[in-house]
């Protein structure tokens, strides 16, 4: 297939970017995304220009650093797929795609398409995890987890960090994400010591780091690659009032 | 390290603020409504109403009182919260899908700011009797007790069968009535109702209020306007300016 593509370009933070058009012939409908830019910049490397930088890894959804806005939508058209695992089969012969980094201020773009995702790093570090005296594991059996929880816990923990919640959110808000992070860690005993402690210190950095705040629009749930229900974000809400309202310090 | 202070200042307690505040004018509101009908009992029992609210004295007061505050409260976080939100997006996307949120609440600081105009020109209208006085002072009705009080029914139907005013209710009406469908549902989840079955609940309560409100509200300045609503008849200058004046 043949495509018209409109690409971000920007060599760093600290300069202004612009689209660039290509061309690219005989793509083949079964390549992935990130192939079809593999092909992109072979390309371009062949007439001796600078290629698209984009953040990738795993190639297999996994890993969440595939980001990037195509066509207006986080990782592009199709639902609960990240950017590598999208398919070339999902656009037509002669399509124009337009690609553009994720936009916000707390993601300053290091290059083209690729973007500083390290404040997600640090609301993590603000509180997403539990405190553990080293030793040897316990039983599993000895820590009994009702199913309903078990199951909500892993839904939340699904959360691949890849800001596709902070990209489609019309406040680029980070709601999403540290409420799957505070969800995935207090549906579960070990959770709990920390548990009012956590949701006021993530919402802290989560609030220092620069992202909007969540008007309950719903666009992050519908773009993240996971599916996470931004129920979980009442839930943040709810274990923040309690933290305060016991009168928690973090 | 964490003092009341940064609570204060966290977008999450912004945010309760704003859906408390919220909600208590959702409550008057509907308080607002079921007065206002009263306009279909004719002038008797409205003008009796609101004589009666004007005796409640520091009571109403109170209510005022707390009502002005929770729109201030109200005003003043929308505005805070969406600076910082404008600002957290500094350069747009070329091209933005819309994905699951509705077109309502995509808008909510527009049709909150068009709210608030309409907010002030209705209390210079109806409360200070500001934008048309001749239909509001020296416009009095005898109760049936003999009690001499301002005629509220004549005030309104003078006001709607200005066709410009009654215009401009109904597109204020239609601004109130998308804010409130997605205000319901989004206060919730605020507040921390997480359970999918609560919340489905409460987004239908949203819609549901939202077209109640609309007809509601809407159906005074049709009834006028087509003449279903006819002023009451008496010798004052204010009915003798007015269409269908003891026809
Ligand atoms: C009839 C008067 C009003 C009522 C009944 C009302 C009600 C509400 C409620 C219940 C919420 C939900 C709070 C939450 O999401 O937690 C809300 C949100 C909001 N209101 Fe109002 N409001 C009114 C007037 C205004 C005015 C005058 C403004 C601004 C000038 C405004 C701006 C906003 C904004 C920006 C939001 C947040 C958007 C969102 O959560 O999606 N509102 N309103
Ligand atoms: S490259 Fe790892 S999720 Fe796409």
């Amino acid at each position: 297939m043949n495509l018209q593509l409109k690409v971000w370009r920007q060599q760093n933070a600290n300069t202004k970017g612009n689209f660039t058009d290509y061309t690219l012939n005989e793509i083949s409908p079964d390549m992935s995304f990130l192939e079809m830019l593999d092909v992109l910049n072979e390309q371009l490397l062949g007439c001796g220009q600078d290629p698209v930088a984009f953040d990738h890894d795993c190639r297999e959804g996994i890993c969440g650093s595939c980001s990037m806005m195509i066509n207006g939508k986080p990782h592009g058209p199709e639902n609960m797929t990240t950017t590598c695992q999208l398919h070339m089969r999902k656009f037509n012969d002669g399509d124009n795609i337009v690609i553009e980094p994720w936009r916000a201020s707390a993601f300053p773009v290091i290059k083209d398409l690729a973007v500083n995702r390290s404040a997600f790093d640090r609301i993590i570090q603000a509180g997403g995890f539990i405190s553990v005296n080293t030793g040897n594991a316990q039983d599993g059996n000895t820590l009994p987890i009702p199913k309903p929880d078990a199951d909500a816990a892993m839904d939340a923990a699904a959360c691949i960090g890849c800001g596709a919640c902070v990209a489609a959110c019309k406040n680029a808000s980070a709601m999403l994400f540290t409420a799957a992070k505070i969800a995935h860690l207090g549906y579960l005993p070990q959770g709990q010591p920390e548990r009012h402690k956590r949701v006021l210190r993530m919402v802290h950095q989560m609030d220092s780091e620069g992202f909007g705040n969540c008007t309950n629009t719903l666009d992050c749930e519908a773009a993240c690659p996971k599916g996470i229900s931004a129920d979980n974000i009442a839930k943040l809400n709810q274990d923040y009032l309690k933290a305060k309202l016991r009168g928690i310090s973090a | 390290m964490f003092s009341l202070f940064q609570f204060l200042r966290s977008t999450v307690f912004t945010k309760i603020v704003m859906a408390v505040t919220g909600l208590m004018i959702v409550g008057f509101l509907a308080g607002h409504l079921l007065g206002n009908l009263l306009m279909f009992s004719g002038p008797e029992k409205i003008n009796a109403y609101a004589f009666g609210l004007k005796s409640l004295g520091p009571i109403l007061w109170i209510v005022r009182l707390t009502l002005i505050s929770a729109l201030g409260l109200h005003v003043w976080s929308s505005i805070k919260l969406s600076n910082r939100n404008r600002a957290a997006r500094p350069i747009a996307y070329q091209e933005k899908k819309s994905l699951k949120s509705t077109f309502a609440s995509r808008t909510m600081m527009y049709s909150g700011l068009a709210i608030l105009f309409f907010v002030i020109y209705h209390l210079l209208h109806y409360t200070f009797g500001l934008i048309q006085p001749q239909t509001y002072f020296d416009n009095s009705y005898t109760l049936k007790s003999g009690e001499v009080v301002h005629n509220v029914f004549n005030m309104v139907v003078a006001g709607f069968q200005n066709p410009f005013i009654a215009l401009s209710y109904l597109f204020a009406i239609i601004f109130v009535s998308a804010h409130i469908s997605h205000s319901v549902s989004s206060a919730s989840r605020t507040l921390g109702i997480h359970n999918p079955k609560y919340l489905a609940l409460t987004s239908r309560i949203g819609r549901a209020l939202a077209a109640i409100f609309l007809i509601g509200y809407l159906s005074i300045p049709i009834a006028v306007f087509s003449g279903i609503i006819k002023p009451a008849c008496d010798n004052t200058e204010a009915c003798a300016a007015m269409k269908d004046c003891c026809k």
